[in-house]
């Protein structure tokens, strides 16, 4: 073992900070005054989260105890696991809103795509990183990563959770990138998400997007194919949206983006967790309505309002200053990872961390984006904060990691 | 090779911090926008979500007579309401066994609910009794979407009294009047006629709100804050009334059957005691719920019930305006009480007018007596002449003829006295001569006059001159226990002479003691003064009237009593008078003959109706 000030005490910190803000948040969503009116398997929602908090302390000391070589030699056969309950999911799962996503064992119910978000990770980090040859700068291996990702990714797209697919899309431009990918090609691999985003508010702003991004690749990278493509590209997802829009996506689907463009087109319907949303963190106001004094979440206005909704009642009770520092605590969680990853002498460790930043940055901007109208409402708990034991551990496993392989940087012995 | 890796991973590093940073901060923008800029558009929006308003009406305030004894207070309504959305239709046997009522008729009355909206709840059952609403409540845990409301009606405490022209009935409040005033709700009660009308603003008090949490799903979730920022009503103010609930009752019994008016006053302060138009309609059942049937049937009745006569409805006074005219011909000095004329048993001028009494040698004692028309033709052909007509409408309307007496009820009538201008746009400029004059000096052609005005003349010889401001409420008690008294003015009548006064009270006594009052109107115990007169009535037999009051010498009531088609004064309202004067004075009714000779007196049929209509 090593000497306990090794430790990353700043990251324990703000791991617990977070969680003891979430207990505080679902016991707010869930005790309140008007507990009696939720269906008791919700009221013991806190008790439960408090429960994973004990399993997750365990989790976070038992990890500590790990020889650092494990992940990276276990990769392969986490990942294999891994894939394989995926697999079984999709015969055997447990549906849950909608998503076919747990697996029961026992007492136990296992979201195993959370799981899997960390064997990938593993996995491809340790792809990476395996031999010297090997970077992202060769197409061959680019492609062998990418599909490390894809795979997982469309498992879980087939048990219908968009949310975790995003999660696991989004991994592939940062660890891409990372791992050496050039830097217009990498601008190139998210520009699709920026002209998109932008081209659903207004199909101009998408096409100014496109000329700027592409503006942006010539000048990192002066290829002109490069530079065409992203042009292309960026054209054609404008027009693409605008068909798909129109034409291609089912009425339910279209509602769900108009809600987001613009909520008051159907208030009582689509529109509805929008406004709800907004007007809880809106109504905080700079201090907040009080502890438990939060109409729209004691009123049941928020839907799902101890998980995807949470930051409401952060943001409705503890008003713009609870909401930032619970920002800000998130960011610092993600800066002081980055840092551990930026002074971290093995490309495995650093890798590992960059995929878990990503994880819990698009986690973190999708949850909280979706709770102030930034973003449409896309389903995706809140990490460390939301209620769910599940992502709670799989959050805590990755942090885990991440501090083991920091905790034992200087053991790490760089080849075997 | 190893240095270029070094300085890609540094490069990346700050990408990523700066990635990491701009999107953080979009985010800590947006919460800026959205709860520092924008919390003003977010607050009310929560708020609205979160709270609902209820109103909460306030208690009516109630009606006393003189004596304190109570006449109009209010009785709980129980109602059972449902919220189709949330009531379960298996339960509708349940319901249907508590409520006593058939399945059918339960389910029948839901769908009209859910006709009228799933969502808002509407009345299932009104006025159901307390043990059905009671056993609706320990029940109403098993019948989810049906809820119990509680209002309330007027209630009549007096058995057999209706007093219901001056009490007034309630009713919705019409959309007009709600759009109007702002102050209403849909379905809130509002006073439509009597002093429910009169006094609305006061007996109504203010609505209270009562602030209640309810949920996404609009379910009450209790108050909000404990009630911290209700406001509770503040229940209506109360009425002192001046109505002697005895008189009251024993002129609405005398009345029964005949169509007219009574009104009895004190003469010294214009308070008035009793006040009954008949035929009247049934207080008691326009009270809570409409009874639909009832006031179809009221309002389709030829006879009117809903109308006030006592002030509503103007009749020549006749011969009861005779006592005015001796007044002012002592005023004006164109006769003394010694003034005497010879009546041959007619008026000539140009042509006869008739007389009833006999001919013989006339003083303004004697002619009031014998209710002489001759000598109050000549009169008013002395008025005109020597005067003007425009003089004579001048003192007559100090008396309150020709003008509304402001009695603090509704629908009042101003009456008709006439004057140069109203016969110019009546008759036409030089189209109107002395016979259209002179038939005025006896109360008759375009003279008219209100049952209560009336009253109003009686009591202003009765005091010696005095006008008095008719009134019904004598104070209004607040919610806080202030008490704001209504001052009706009393005014002397500047150009009355005390003494020409006593001139017509002995006349008037004459009348009772050997004129024709002197059958059913004269008392042994009380001095009482009075005039008889009888109203032409084109449509159908004459109109009687009285008018009277007592004692001589210290008045303490004046009445003023219409029968229609009574035909003579002297036979159809003095009676009545007379006998509502024995019960205020003494007490108690000693001539059971003249009580049971009115209560079998019965007025001819009127052959129209016209007279409802006119004004």
């Amino acid at each position: 073992m090593n000497n306990l000030r090794e430790l990353s005490w700043s990251l324990v910190v703000l791991w617990a900070s977070l969680i003891v803000v979430g207990l505080v948040a679902i016991y707010s969503a869930t005790q309140g005054p008007v507990a009696e009116f939720l269906p008791s398997y919700i009221q013991v929602n806190f008790y439960k989260q408090l429960i994973s908090f004990g399993l997750a302390i365990m989790v976070l000391i038992g990890l500590q105890f790990v020889n650092p070589r494990t992940f990276k030699e276990g990769a392969y056969v986490f990942y294999g696991i891994g894939i394989i309950l995926m697999v079984l999911t999709l015969f055997v799962g447990k549906e849950v809103g909608g998503a076919k996503s747990w697996l029961v064992i026992g007492p136990f119910n296992l979201q195993v795509s959370e799981l899997m978000k960390i064997a990938t990770i593993l996995a491809v980090a340790n792809y990476l990183t395996s031999r010297r040859d090997i970077s992202a700068e060769n197409l061959k291996s680019a492609l062998i990563a990418v599909l490390l990702i894809l795979i997982p990714a469309i498992l879980v797209v087939l048990q219908n959770d968009t949310g975790t697919a995003i999660i696991f899309f989004a991994m592939i431009p940062v660890i891409l990138f990372w791992s050496g990918l050039p830097y217009g090609i990498s601008l190139f691999m998210i520009s699709p998400a920026i002209i998109g985003y932008l081209s659903i508010i207004e199909w101009y702003w998408g096409l100014v997007a496109a000329v700027i991004l592409t503006l942006m690749i010539f000048m990192i990278q002066r290829r002109t194919w490069l530079t065409f493509t992203s042009f292309a590209t960026g054209i054609l997802l404008v027009i693409g949206i605008q068909v798909a829009l129109f034409q291609v996506l089912q009425p339910h689907q279209r509602a769900r983006i108009e809600a987001f463009t613009n909520p008051s087109f159907d208030p009582q319907g689509a529109g509805w967790n929008v406004i709800q949303a907004k007007t809880a963190i809106g109504s905080g106001g700079l201090y907040g309505k009080g502890f438990m004094e939060g109409t729209q979440t004691q009123l049941r206005f928020l839907p799902e309002q101890w998980t995807d909704f949470i930051f409401c009642v952060i943001g409705e009770e503890f008003g713009f200053l609870g909401a930032s520092l619970t920002i800000l605590l998130l960011l610092g969680l993600t800066l002081r990872l980055l840092q551990a990853a930026a002074t971290h002498k093995h490309p495995f460790a650093q890798l590992v961390m960059v995929g878990v930043i990503t994880i819990f940055f698009t986690h973190f901007f999708i949850n909280v984006g979706s709770a102030t109208g930034l973003l449409p409402v896309i389903g995706i708990p809140l990490p460390f904060i939301s209620y769910g034991g599940s992502a709670l551990i799989t959050n805590t496993v990755m942090l885990g990691i991440c501090l083991n392989l920091d905790f034992y940087k200087r053991q790490f012995s760089i080849y075997r | 090779m190893q240095y270029r890796k070094k300085q890609r991973t540094q490069i990346s590093v700050r990408v990523l911090q700066v990635c990491i940073i701009v999107l953080g901060l979009i985010i800590l923008g947006r919460l800026f926008q959205l709860q520092i800029i924008e919390y003003d558009t977010y607050s009310p929006l929560s708020r609205k979500n979160s709270l609902r308003q209820k109103v909460i009406n306030p208690a009516r305030g109630l009606i006393y007579d003189r004596n304190g004894s109570l006449l109009v207070d209010n009785e709980p309504i129980y109602s059972i309401t449902i919220t189709p959305a949330s009531y379960d239709k298996d339960n509708t046997p349940v319901l249907a066994r508590l409520m006593d009522v058939p399945i059918k008729e339960v389910k029948k009355r839901v769908q009209e609910a859910q006709n009228y909206s799933l969502y808002r709840s509407s009345r299932l059952f009104t006025e159901v009794d307390f043990k059905t609403f009671s056993v609706i409540q320990e029940n109403i845990w098993r019948l989810p979407g049906i809820g119990h409301q509680i209002e309330s009606k007027r209630h009549y405490p007096v058995d057999s009294l209706q007093a219901s022209h001056i009490l007034g009935y309630l009713r919705e409040v019409s959309k007009e009047q709600y759009l109007q005033t702002k102050s209403y709700h849909l379905g809130d009660k509002v006073g439509k006629s009597g002093l429910e009308m009169a006094y609305e603003e006061h007996l109504r008090g203010t609505l209270g709100t009562e602030y209640i949490k309810i949920n996404a799903m609009g379910q009450n979730l209790g108050s909000y804050r404990d009630g911290a920022i209700d406001e509770a009503p503040t229940r209506g103010s109360d009425l002192l009334t001046t109505i002697d609930t005895d008189l009251q009752m024993l002129a609405e019994d005398l009345m029964e059957g005949k169509r007219g008016a009574v009104v009895a006053m004190n003469p010294n302060n214009g308070s008035v005691l009793s006040l009954v138009s008949s035929p009247q309609y049934n207080i008691r059942r326009l009270s809570g719920r409409i009874d639909s049937d009832y006031w179809q049937s009221i309002n389709a009745d030829t006879t009117n019930p809903l109308y006030n006569r006592a002030v509503s409805s103007k009749q020549p006074p006749g011969s009861t305006f005779k006592p005015m005219m001796a007044l002012m011909g002592l005023e004006m000095g164109i006769i003394t009480p010694e003034t005497t004329i010879d009546n041959p048993g007619y008026y000539y001028r140009g042509r006869r007018y008739n007389d009833l009494a006999d001919p013989g040698k006339y003083n303004v004692g004697k002619a009031l007596q014998e209710s002489s028309n001759t000598f109050f033709f000549w009169l008013m052909d002395k008025i005109v002449n020597k005067e003007s007509i425009d003089r004579w409408h001048e003192l007559a309307s100090t008396f309150g003829f020709g003008q509304r007496t402001n009695i603090d009820l509704p629908n009042e009538v101003s009456g008709t006295l006439p004057d140069s201008t109203y016969l110019n746009r009546v008759l036409g400029e030089g189209k109107w001569g002395i016979g259209d004059q002179l038939s005025m000096g006896v109360g008759q052609g375009f003279m008219s006059a209100t049952p209560l005005q009336m009253a109003l003349l009686a009591s202003e010889i009765a005091n010696g001159g005095y006008y008095v401001q008719p009134h019904l409420v004598s104070s209004i008690k607040k919610s806080d226990g202030s008490v704001l008294l209504t001052n009706p003015k009393k005014e002397k009548i500047d150009w009355v002479d005390p003494e020409n006064i006593e001139v017509v009270k002995n006349g008037m006594r004459r009348v009772v003691t050997d004129g024709s009052g002197r059958y059913y109107a004269d008392l042994d115990s009380i001095k009482v003064a009075g005039k008889t007169g009888t109203a032409q009535n084109p449509h159908g037999q004459d109109h009687g009237w009285f008018i009277c009051f007592a004692p001589l010498d210290n008045p303490k009531i004046a009445v003023a009593v219409l029968v229609q088609n009574g035909g003579y004064g002297s036979i159809s309202a003095a009676p009545i008078a007379s006998l509502l004067v024995e019960q205020y004075l003494s007490g108690e009714i000693n001539r059971s003959y003249v009580y049971n000779y009115v209560k079998t007196f019965e007025p001819k049929k009127q052959t129209t109706d016209e007279e409802e209509s006119d004004e």
